[in-house]
């Protein structure tokens, strides 16, 4: 499948055409979840995150501008601001733990009924790597609007998603052997 | 079924509770904001420094007001100065030129601009006609782009006639006068002399006495010595006081054709607004390259940190 040529799914508004909050809320809430999920790799943490996310995007929602980029981007970048304070966090947490006790094992589930070795291909992959497969296999986006959300180029973050889908069917294919 | 199908088929969902848990804080009306873009803001800026050097431009080219010259027995620095189309006017200012006062001691200073077609030979002319009054040419300077500025010393009763005749020699661009009377001034220089001769008188009629005692003597040698040297500084200044005003100081200025249409006079209404706009333009310019410079460093040094920042979250979402 030619990941790439993925459209977006989301309807960009015209000019001056403002969804309201709970249309967003509605809309966006699984998808901004779902990153969130394969962005930390731990489903509690994504809610919490998720519900941070939005509280952030309704004190700023008076300056976003439907006309600069869809709700899903803008929710999106929101959330991954909020996701590197987590993992800047977590690494602190960690980092302070190790000094006393040994790492406690959090096992992410990141779908719904997702084949066991499947599962274990996504805990393999480094968060950036899950990221982009989120933003541009489970909510769409089109590459524009991922390279946006990830600060990078559309040629990264195109080489980005090539690369962790490789490692992902490599990882599969070696576990069902 | 592809691995893309399968993360799609079981994508995760967001619980109920997160749902209600969002929606508990959703706004409660809709809001329209304008949003102002960073052009709209630069362009409006731009056009409001082009409209306030238009408006400085139009507010600085008004016509210049003319200067009137005060009336006669002190005129200091009563100036005026005009185009060449009103050269008729200014000769009559000229021949207005208020005579010596019977019985006062004034001194006149008067400059003027000339503007002729040869400059060596109307040089020439001034100074014979300096001679010719009873004057003499102080200073002759000459300019290499054809002016010369003339110091002339003029015998007072002389100054009026002497300046008609200067402005005759070509087209008389400019003149400023000033007289300073003189009169208070040598009569207060009078009665210091006569005070200190005076004093000398009585100072030597007492030294003329056998009987005073040598400590005495020698205090009143010293103050005798004192007024006799305050006394010559008087009489020089009073001959100097009195020499200025029987001499008047003409300053000439001579110029060329060329170089007197150059005054910024004979520009138009709308050539000196337009000349003024671009002036402000460019002082407005300047400030603005000004503020950029001072703030570069900063846009660099929070340019550096946004690098380093992106370089880390990059790092950490790697590991």
């Amino acid at each position: 499948m030619d990941v790439n040529a993925a459209s977006s799914t989301v309807r960009l508004p015209r000019a001056g055409d403002r969804p309201s909050f709970d249309d967003v809320v509605a809309e966006q809430l699984d998808s901004v979840y779902r990153y969130l999920v394969y962005l930390t790799g731990d489903r509690a943490a994504a809610e919490d995150l998720a519900a941070e996310t939005f509280e952030k995007a309704f004190r700023s929602w008076r300056r976003f501008d439907p006309r600069r980029a869809a709700p899903r981007t803008w929710l999106c970048s929101i959330a991954r601001s909020v996701a590197v304070d987590w993992f800047r966090a977590e690494t602190r947490r960690r980092r302070r733990e190790e000094t006393y006790a040994r790492d406690v094992d959090t096992t992410a589930e990141f779908g719904d009924g997702l084949p066991g070795p499947l599962e274990a291909a996504l805990r393999e992959l480094a968060p950036a790597e899950r990221e982009v497969i989120a933003l541009r296999i489970l909510l769409e986006l089109d590459g524009p609007s991922a390279a946006r959300v990830l600060g990078i180029s559309h040629t990264a973050c195109s080489t980005r998603l090539s690369r962790a889908l490789k490692r992902l069917e490599e990882m599969t294919n070696d576990v069902d052997r | 079924m592809s691995t893309v199908d399968l993360l799609r088929a079981h994508a995760p969902s967001a619980p109920d509770a997160l749902r209600e848990r969002v929606l508990a804080a959703r706004p409660t009306e809709r809001v329209r904001v304008l949003r102002v873009r960073p052009v709209v803001v630069l362009a409006g800026a731009a056009a409001l420094a082009i409209a306030a050097a238009f408006v400085h431009g139009f507010t600085t080219s008004a016509p210049a007001p003319v200067v009137v010259e005060k009336a006669p027995s002190v005129l200091r620095g009563a100036a005026a100065t005009t185009t060449a189309d009103s050269t008729a006017k200014l000769q009559t200012r000229v021949a207005a030129v208020p005579a010596q006062a019977a019985g006062r001691l004034q001194h006149t200073d008067a400059s003027i601009t000339v503007r002729v077609d040869d400059v060596g030979a109307m040089t020439n002319r001034a100074t014979q006609i300096a001679s010719s009054l009873g004057g003499y040419a102080q200073s002759v300077r000459y300019r290499s782009r054809g002016a010369s500025y003339i110091e002339l010393r003029i015998p007072a009763q002389h100054v009026k006639e002497a300046l008609v005749r200067l402005a005759a020699l070509g087209v008389l661009v400019s003149q400023q006068i000033s007289i300073d009377d003189l009169t208070a001034t040598l009569q207060r220089q009078s009665d210091q002399i006569a005070q200190l001769r005076r004093r000398i008188a009585a100072l030597n009629a007492a030294l003329r006495d056998t009987s005073l005692p040598e400590s005495q003597r020698v205090l009143l040698q010293i103050k005798l010595a004192e007024s006799k040297r305050a006394l010559a500084q008087r009489v020089h200044g009073r001959k100097e006081t009195i020499a200025a005003g029987q001499t008047a100081r003409v300053s000439l200025v001579l110029t060329t054709r060329k170089q007197a249409a150059a005054v910024p006079h004979h520009r138009g209404r709308l050539d000196r607004m337009l000349h003024s706009a671009l002036g402000f333009l460019a002082v407005e310019g300047m400030v603005v390259l000004f503020a950029l410079i001072v703030i570069s460093p900063f846009v660099l040094a929070g340019a550096l940190v946004w690098w380093f920042r992106r370089r880390a979250v990059d790092r950490l979402l790697m590991e």
